[in-house]
């Protein structure tokens, strides 16, 4: 375990040190103050509208990691050739995917949870509770983040960094629109477009189960810890299985 | 006995789905026996580099193998070697003392003191002490190599290879380079090192394997390979006020013109053995494919 430890902490290093992650954070203290900002346009809805833009802004800075980064963590590796001295000392090549996923997992909880706090104070100042449901709907975007670092990272030993970028975005998008396409399939008169939800469905994660926003925009959502965490196990399931095969791909690849 | 033992390897690509396998390595066999410096040769396309990848893993062979330390390549095998790639690109975020500590923790525990210690006696080794702290982004090119030469160093390895190590260094950067080869190799270290510089091959290594179209021409003293193309001796001596040199095929030649060169009164300054260099007989193996 102490190889795909020290691993880690390097991608770690690494990622914190780059300019990409003071961008997105940057974006996401400017998401947050302009919550602030348009909170202030409205008279009764203040707390509620600072609370989804800081929610949202947290969530886009975690998926943009994840992808974004998560697209270039091995494809780098490859390219520059770092992956030569590494892979010749005594590490798998499991422990090296995994060591730099749980690096580029250990950050994007770090960034989560530095905005968490920041929005904290924001809804301390407003009269908002930070508690168990603040906290629960963290979990849901760090587990929507560990699906899509997943997906991308399994994408990124069939192709190129552009192509995993849009394929995880794609994965992104119909994983938070697979409702809407299970609404419309159901109207279908046809079987084609029953067909592709099904298969949808069936093949790509439904991000929208880790979506629990409105645990902190509506008092009333009822905070349901059993089908919290089972929504959680199915995410760290997409994320081991992505590894997986992920590792698979990988053993079969010449790096040199 | 044999540090590493490559039987047979054979490995072949395909640019794309469509093309032809390109054969680049045809059964190339030889070995690296302890306490020796072995230098790599080929030309550019023989197949060096991609019998290092198969050697160490990184790319799989269609067939063939390769024994480190009497064993397939395991992590057992790995603690006990180094490897430098050729022009290394390493993580430029960390600063050199940095690196250095994350190849060392990769390989096996220490304990901080002692890797403190061990860190500083190689950065002084390599003359990096003064840059330690600095990212290794804002290293030359030279620092980068020495820097790789520390990695592939830092936990005492028996054997080391080297991917083209002095390619692209500068004379003092060979030479520091070389320096560190041969201190290295007096401790005790195999090592294994492919380089398109003659003059630092023939002057390092004691063996050598010459790689030609992926298949293995020669393996064996570096002496023995230079004394294949023959030996001449070469008489410097004056006569008329002029120095001036003449060569002898043997022995019994080198008595005859002395006889001759002392019976017209000429001055024998001193005799020498001339033989071809590395490089001549490299130029006639390797390349025009003739032996030496």
């Amino acid at each position: 375990m102490r190889p795909v430890w020290v691993l880690a902490i390097n991608t770690y290093r690494e990622v914190i040190r780059d300019r990409i992650l003071y961008a997105l954070v940057l974006f996401a203290f400017l998401l947050i103050g302009l919550s602030l900002a348009l909170g202030q346009l409205s008279f009764a809805e203040q707390a509620r509208i600072s609370a989804n833009f800081g929610m949202s802004a947290i969530h886009l800075c975690a998926v943009a990691l994840a992808v974004f980064v998560g697209s270039n963590l091995v494809y780098k590796e490859i390219e520059k050739k770092t992956i030569m001295t590494i892979l010749v000392r005594p590490i798998s090549r499991l422990q090296f995917v995994f060591g730099k996923a749980l690096g580029l997992t250990m950050v994007i909880i770090t960034m989560i949870f530095g905005l968490a706090c920041i929005l904290g104070l924001v809804f301390y100042g407003l009269g908002q509770e930070v508690g168990a449901r603040f906290a629960v709907v963290l979990l849901g975007l760090l587990g929507e983040a560990l699906v899509l670092l997943g997906v991308t990272i399994l994408f990124s030993m069939i192709t190129k960094p552009l192509l995993v970028v849009c394929f995880s975005i794609g994965v992104f998008l119909i994983g938070h629109w697979q409702g809407s396409l299970e609404y419309f399939a159901a109207k279908d008169q046809g079987g084609t477009l029953k067909a592709v939800s099904w298969l949808v469905s069936h093949l790509l994660p439904n991000l929208e189960r880790l979506n629990w926003k409105d645990l902190v925009l509506y008092a009333d959502q009822p905070l349901d810890f059993a089908s919290k965490a089972a929504a959680l196990g199915n995410a760290a399931a997409w994320f081991a299985i992505c590894i997986w095969i992920s590792t698979l791909l990988f053993m079969r690849k010449d790096v040199g | 006995m044999s540090l590493l033992q490559v039987r047979d390897l054979k490995k072949s690509y395909k640019r794309d789905l469509f093309a032809r396998k390109n054969d680049v390595l045809k059964g190339v066999s030889f070995s690296v026996p302890a306490g020796s410096i072995t230098g790599f040769l080929g030309g550019n396309g023989a197949g060096k580099t991609t019998t290092m990848r198969c050697m160490l893993g990184l790319d799989y062979p269609d067939s063939g193998t390769a024994e480190f330390f009497g064993a397939p390549l395991s992590s057992d095998s790995k603690r006990r070697l180094g490897f430098l790639p050729e022009r290394p690109y390493f993580y430029e975020h960390l600063s050199g003392v940095e690196f250095l500590k994350f190849y060392a923790h990769l390989t096996s525990s220490w304990k901080a003191p002692v890797l403190n210690d061990r860190i500083a006696q190689l950065l002084k080794r390599v003359d990096l002490t003064h840059a330690k702290d600095r990212p290794l982004r804002s290293y030359s090119k030279g620092m980068l190599q020495k820097i790789g030469v520390a990695q592939a160093l830092i936990h005492d390895p028996e054997l080391i290879i080297l991917d083209e190590p002095m390619s692209g260094l500068d004379p003092d950067g060979r030479l520091a380079l070389s320096e560190i080869i041969l201190e290295t190799a007096k401790k005790g270290t195999a090592i294994f090192f492919s380089s398109h510089l003659l003059h630092d091959m023939e002057r390092l290594c004691q063996r050598l394997v010459v790689l030609k179209d992926g298949i293995c021409i020669y393996e064996g003293e570096t002496d023995a390979l230079l004394d294949k193309s023959g030996v001449e001796l070469e008489i410097y001596y004056f006569e008329q006020n002029e120095r001036r040199s003449l060569r002898a095929q043997n022995q019994e030649d080198l008595q005859v013109q002395l006889k001759q060169l002392l019976g017209r009164g000429a001055a024998i300054i001193e005799i020498r053995r001339a033989r071809a260099t590395l490089e001549e007989i490299f130029v006639k193996m390797a390349l025009r494919g003739r032996n030496p």
